[in-house]
Formats: C-alpha cells, sequence, structure tokens
C-alpha cells in the first residue's frame, strides 16, 4: 500500500512541469554570412517567479554582437578573445562580446518579453547545422538553464530545458 | 600389528596428508600477495548495449581494458530462458564468441563473466535487441544443479569423515576397550573425509566464480578458492582427519593425544568459515559453532563403533557403554545450548522459520533432532542399564536403534550441508541493506553512482564525479533523475548536495519500484555547460531472492 502511495505521490510531483514553453529564437532559421537579429523570447518565469535575468551566451562564429538595451534592465556583455579571427567588412575581428546579460528587472510570471540583440554570422559557419545560443533566466533565487544540446541522434523534443537554437542556411 | 607394519601403516597414511597439506599451504601463501592489482573494466561490447539490430548477429564480441580469460558466457533470450555460449576465442584484448543459433527478434542480454589478470572475477552483462526492443528479459538465476548436487555432496562427505571419522577415532582411543570394533568404517569414513576436503575447497571456488563444473581444474578456480575462508575449513579440516587416522593406526601413546587434538580441529575447521562463524558478534558464534561441532563429532562419532562393538563383542562393549552413557549427557547438552545460541542468532525473528528456506531446513533438522532425541533417551534410560547387564535381547534393540540413530545424524548432516545453499535471514538482512553501484564513463565526464540501500524504498544516492580521464570535475551543480519509461512513473529528479566531502548527495530518495531504472546525472560544468551521463542501475526488491 504505502508503495503504491509513493508512486502516486511521485507522479503528482513530477508531472507537472513538462509541457510548458520554452525559450526561443523567434527567427529560427538564418543564413551564413548575413546579419541575424536575434529576438529571445521569454514566455514565463522559473517555475512561477518573476524573472530578474536573463543571460545568453554566444557562440563560436557569431560575431559584431550588438545588444539591444531595454528600460529597467542594466545591460552588461562580457567581452573575450575568439577561437580564430573573423573578416568582416575588411576588418578582422579576434575578440567580441561573448555573453549578454541583461539583469536587474523584473518580467513577472504572467508576462511575457523579449530581448533582442544584433549580430553576424560569419561566412565559415557551416551551413545546414544547427547553432545553440544556452540562456540562463534567474528568478532572484531560482535558475532555469536553457541550455540543453541534444546529442547526436537525440530528438530536441525530448529535452527539458533545451536551448534556443537557429538552423544555419547557405549564403546567400 | 608388528612395530614395522604399524610403521608402514603410518608412513602410507600420514605422508601423502603431509604433501597435501604442505601443498595447501603452499598455496595459501601463494595466494596473498598481488591484491592491489586493477580489475579489467569492459570498453566495448559488439553489439553494442543498448543496440538495435536489423537480423541476427554471427558473433559478439566484448572488449576489455586487458586481457581476460572468460568463465561464464550467457545469453538470455526474451523469453527468459538461457543459452550458454560456449565456442569463443581470445583476440588480444577482446573476446570473440559465436552465436550458435538465429536469435528471433526482440531483446536479448549477453552476460559475461571473466577473470583478469589479477585473478580477480569480473561480471557484466549488455543489452541489445532484434528487430525492436521489447521488455527486458528476467533472467532468472541459472541455478546449476549438477555443481549444487556435487557442492551438497561433498559436503556431506566432509561432515561424515569430520564427524564420523574423527568422532569415531575419538570414541575408540578414548572409550572403546576393544579398538577393532569399528576400526574399518571410521577409517572408511576419514578417508571420505580427505577426498571431500580439498574437492570442497575447489567447488567453493567453483561457486565464488558461478563457473560450471568443467572448469573444475581452472587456476583461477582453485585462485578463488584460496581466497575464501573456507580454505581454513579445509585445511584444519584435513589436519583433523590425519590425526584421526594417526590415532587408528600409530603407536598406542600417541593415540589419545592425536584423537583428542583432532576432535579439537573438527571445531576449529567448522568455527573457521560458514554462515554461523560469520555472524556477529564473532567472540560469542565461533566459540559456539566449535562446541557445537565438537559435541557432535563426540556424540556422533561414537554411534558406529558402539553400535558395531555390542554387535560383534557383546562382552568388550559393556565397559564402552558405560563409560559413553555416563559422558553423553553433558556432552548432548553443550549440542544443544550453542545450538539454540546459534539458531537465535541466525533466524532473528521467528517468522524467518517459516518463510526463509534458511529456517525451514531449520525446521526440518528440528524435526529430526526431535526423533534422534527421543530415541538417543530411550537408549539412555531404558535399554543401557538391561545392555549393560547383559541382557542379549536388548543389546540387539539397542543396536538397531543406534542404528536408526546413525541414518538420522547422516540425514541431519545432509540438511546443515543443505544450509550450504540458504543464507541465514540474519545474512540476508545485511544482504538488503547493501547498495548497488554503478560506473557511468563517457568522453566528457565519469561518474561513481551508489544507492543504499540497493533496494525499492527509501535510499540515499552518493556520487562521484570525475573528467573523462580520472582528472577532477568541479561541478557548479549535480542533478540526479532516475527514471523508469516502462513503468508509467515519470522521471524523479532531485538536486545533489555536496557535503564537502568530494561527493555529491541526494538524500531522502524514494524509489517506489525495483527494476531497472535509468539514472541520468546532469553535471553542471559551467554556467552554460551541462553534460548528461546515463547508464540502467538494478534496484532490487524489498526482500531479497536469493540464488
Amino acid at each position: 500500500m504505502k508503495k503504491y502511495l509513493l508512486a502516486a505521490g511521485a507522479l503528482c510531483v513530477l508531472g507537472t512541469n513538462a509541457a510548458l514553453a520554452h525559450i526561443t529564437l523567434e527567427t529560427q532559421e538564418a543564413p551564413v554570412g548575413s546579419t541575424y537579429k536575434a529576438v529571445l523570447r521569454v514566455p514565463h518565469g522559473c517555475e512561477g517567479k518573476a524573472t530578474s535575468a536573463v543571460r545568453v551566451q554566444i557562440p563560436e562564429g557569431v560575431i559584431s554582437v550588438k545588444p539591444m538595451p531595454k528600460p529597467g534592465w542594466t545591460l552588461q556583455t562580457k567581452k573575450g578573445k575568439y577561437q580564430k579571427s573573423y573578416q568582416l567588412y575588411g576588418e578582422t575581428l579576434t575578440t567580441g562580446v561573448k555573453e549578454v546579460d541583461w539583469s536587474g528587472g523584473n518580467l513577472p510570471d504572467e508576462f511575457y518579453d523579449e530581448f533582442v540583440f544584433r549580430a553576424s554570422l560569419a561566412a565559415d559557419l557551416p551551413a545546414g547545422q544547427m547553432l545553440y545560443f544556452p540562456v540562463v533566466q534567474e528568478c532572484g533565487d531560482a535558475t532555469d538553464r536553457w541550455i540543453e544540446i541534444p546529442a547526436a541522434g537525440q530528438d530536441e523534443d525530448a529535452l527539458e530545458t533545451p536551448a534556443p537554437v537557429i538552423k544555419l542556411l547557405p549564403k546567400k | 600389528m608388528n612395530a614395522a607394519q604399524l610403521s608402514t601403516t603410518i608412513r602410507m597414511h600420514t605422508r601423502p596428508l603431509a604433501w597435501l597439506v604442505a601443498a595447501l599451504m603452499a598455496m595459501a601463501v601463494l595466494a596473498m600477495p598481488g591484491r592491489a592489482s586493477a580489475h579489467a573494466a569492459l570498453v566495448a561490447t559488439d553489439p553494442a548495449d543498448g543496440a538495435v539490430l536489423a537480423q541476427s548477429p554471427a558473433q559478439f564480441s566484448l572488449t576489455f581494458s586487458e586481457p581476460v580469460s572468460p568463465l561464464v558466457l550467457t545469453l538470455v533470450r526474451p523469453d527468459g530462458s538461457q543459452l550458454a555460449l560456449t565456442s569463443f576465442r581470445l583476440n588480444d584484448q577482446t573476446v570473440e564468441i559465436d552465436n550458435p543459433e538465429v536469435l528471433k527478434s526482440g531483446t536479448h542480454v549477453l552476460s559475461w563473466r571473466v577473470v583478469s589478470v589479477d585473478g580477480h572475477p569480473v561480471g557484466g552483462s549488455a543489452l541489445f535487441s532484434i528487430g525492436a526492443p521489447s521488455a527486458a528479459p528476467v533472467a532468472g538465476e541459472a541455478v546449476d544443479w549438477t555443481l549444487r548436487a556435487v557442492i551438497w555432496a561433498a559436503k556431506l562427505l566432509l561432515y561424515a569423515g569430520l564427524f564420523l571419522g574423527v568422532g569415531g577415532a575419538v570414541a575408540l582411543a578414548w572409550l572403546a576397550k576393544d579398538r577393532r570394533c569399528g576400526q574399518s568404517f571410521v577409517a572408511a569414513a576419514l578417508l571420505f573425509g580427505l577426498v571431500a576436503a580439498p574437492v570442497s575447497l575447489g567447488l567453493q571456488g567453483l561457486d565464488g566464480l558461478g563457473a560450471p563444473l568443467a572448469r573444475f581444474a581452472a587456476p583461477a578456480v582453485w585462485k578463488t578458492a584460496l581466497e575464501t575462508s573456507f580454505v581454513w575449513t579445509a585445511l584444519v579440516g584435513l589436519i583433523a582427519l590425519g590425526l584421526a587416522l594417526l590415532s587408528l593406526a600409530g603407536p598406542s601413546g600417541l593415540r589419545k593425544l592425536a584423537a583428542s587434538a583432532a576432535l579439537l580441529g573438527v571445531g576449529g575447521a567448522l568455527a573457521a568459515s560458514g554462515h554461523a562463524s560469520a555472524a556477529e558478534p564473532q567472540w560469542l558464534t565461533r566459540p559456539l559453532v566449535f562446541l557445537h561441532g565438537t559435541a557432535i563429532a563426540f556424540w556422533a562419532g561414537a554411534l558406529a563403533p558402539l553400535g558395531l562393538a555390542l554387535r560383534y563383542q557383546p562382552e568388550e562393549a559393556k565397559a564402552f557403554l558405560r563409560r559413553f552413557s555416563r559422558t553423553i549427557l553433558p556432552v548432548v547438552a553443550i549440542l544443544a545450548a550453542s545450538g539454540i545460541v546459534l539458531a537465535i542468532i541466525q533466524v532473528q525473528e521467528p517468522a524467518a522459520l517459516i518463510n526463509t528456506s534458511y529456517g525451514r531446513l531449520l525446521l526440518l533438522k528440528l524435526g529430526l533432532l526431535l526423533f534422534l532425541f527421543t530415541l538417543a533417551a530411550i537408549n539412555r534410560w531404558t535399554l543401557t542399564a538391561p545392555a549393560e547387564a547383559g541382557d542379549t535381547e536388548v543389546q540387539r534393540r539397542l543396536v538397531r536403534s543406534i542404528g536408526i540413530e546413525m541414518l538420522i545424524a547422516l540425514a541431519i548432516f545432509g540438511v546443515a550441508a543443505g544450509w550450504r545453499f540458504t543464507p541465514p535471514p540474519r545474512a540476508l538482512a545485511i544482504a538488503a541493506a547493501q547498495p548497488v553501484s554503478i560506473h557511468i564513463h563517457t568522453l566528457k565526464a565519469m561518474a561513481d553512482l551508489s544507492i543504499t540501500p540497493g533496494h525499492a524504498g527509501e535510499v540515499e544516492a552518493s556520487m562521484v564525479i570525475m573528467t573523462g580521464d580520472f582528472g577532477p570535475l568541479d561541478a557548479k551543480a549535480v542533478t540526479l533523475v532516475l527514471s523508469k519509461p516502462d513503468s508509467g512513473i515519470e522521471p524523479i529528479k532531485r538536486p545533489a548536495t555536496k557535503p564537502g566531502d568530494g561527493t555529491w548527495r541526494v538524500d531522502n530518495l524514494v524509489i517506489p519500484i525495483p527494476g531497472r531504472w535509468n539514472a541520468r546525472l546532469d553535471i553542471l560544468v559551467s554556467d552554460f555547460e551541462m553534460v548528461n551521463i546515463e547508464a540502467p542501475i538494478d534496484i532490487r526488491a524489498d526482500v531479497l531472492i536469493f540464488r
């Protein structure tokens, strides 16, 4: 009897958070060698709590990142070295933004908001492949990490907290 | 028997024995060093664990981290039936196994047990499916009945040697007036025991490795055997048997001394290994087993010489009978008292008498004992006095009764030998508390996960996380996710805490049902990077079903 109660209890507690919406990018494909406007869509807080910070990691090959400021949010970027140098409009880029943080805000769970940055997708990114933008969503002391990347052959729908992703298209 | 014959007999009996003892000791010494070397680890299997194949493979292969020698290779079919895989080749670190049949569709288990270079047995299994996965077959613990029967018979013979042989030698040395009656019976029992002791040791090795009888001579088997506590039982038993033989054939001055030492050896041999000796508290159980064994040998051993003496030498047997009946009461008291205390320690609670096989064997033994004690009491209090007085009719009844006592004693030895296969309730309780552990190894990270106790219910999980190349991995967070997709239970996801000793822990975890669960560790390596590693882990049922 105890076992059944335990099993039922496990079902009640764990059966809730599965099919809720994820943090995603609005435009889900873009050609390499183009300018990309990334719109991060934040549909809810962390398990009911208001979102206080959104941080996105910029993957290698995404260069010349310019985030859009947001009223009520402190915008910061972390810069670092690229793994290699990139050519953009005749300039050689070796360093740039690696992480964008919007923090100190207050986005209640029942409201929706978007976080925007603009970037260039390097021309030598592999077309046809997926490019992941891992996001950490902070809600006071709670954290949701949208950083899961499917393993080879794994269905992306199977992930609980997938990283926002775009598909790289061939250069136009 | 003149002096020359006597010394020949001694030499005949003692020389092989001395060699045997020396050889056993040498083996024991050789087995001591070399403990710290690494065990072989499975590197890859073909088909890979969890693979789904379109058609039945022609062969399987197992690749290890070092060369191994296979002991048991079994394929469990989807319906749970087993197929022994006997045709294999060693190719460096890979064992290539021929598949003797076309596999039907469904999930199969390739179960393996090998011995690594250091002599340690390692086992495991890989699941793969033909066509589509089916429910994983329940690999009912295959019981090797032949091996069991042989183990049981060897144990029975060893008991016969120790109790009837050594005990008989004691009775002949101390109680009998005319020592010829029963001497050949006792000598035969001793010889059986001398054969059974080393054979039992080898069988112990086979059983420890789960290897079939055909591998009796394999060095790994004997190496394993020499690492068990049974080696001391065999060794002390052999010495006791040899001393008893010496007391039969040796010079009269040595007779009583050798027989007494042999009797102590019986107690010592039994106290050296076995369920009862292994029980806590050791300071109590070992001496009790010693007393119990010594008392059995004294009582049971006297029966055959006494019966034979009464049958063939009634006049001389009177003194024998008188001495026996005078000493037997305290001996039986010791036997019963030590037996009762040991039974209480082993069984722990009365219900276990009924619902464990150990308990049922104990009940059977108690039933036989009751019968034996009744017979013995009749012999002692109604037949002994007239028999000593020379009543031939009563003497004949007494001989018959002693014959029956012997048979019951043998039956009791048989039951006691059956305990070899039934862990006592005490041990079952300890085993139920044992953790289950798995090692998950991927390129990015690896982990040792232990769930304690390893059965369904309230458990604790402990994890040690390392990088894929055994380096330290300072994870920011670790989450344990246990899932059992076939059960309909949603995954159990629990963040682990870091108590500061280098491990990660999940306390107060409840695993609702036993079976094969999937354990996944979500390791947060950095803010934006998570590594997931997973492996199946078998959670036992609350109540252990033992082989």
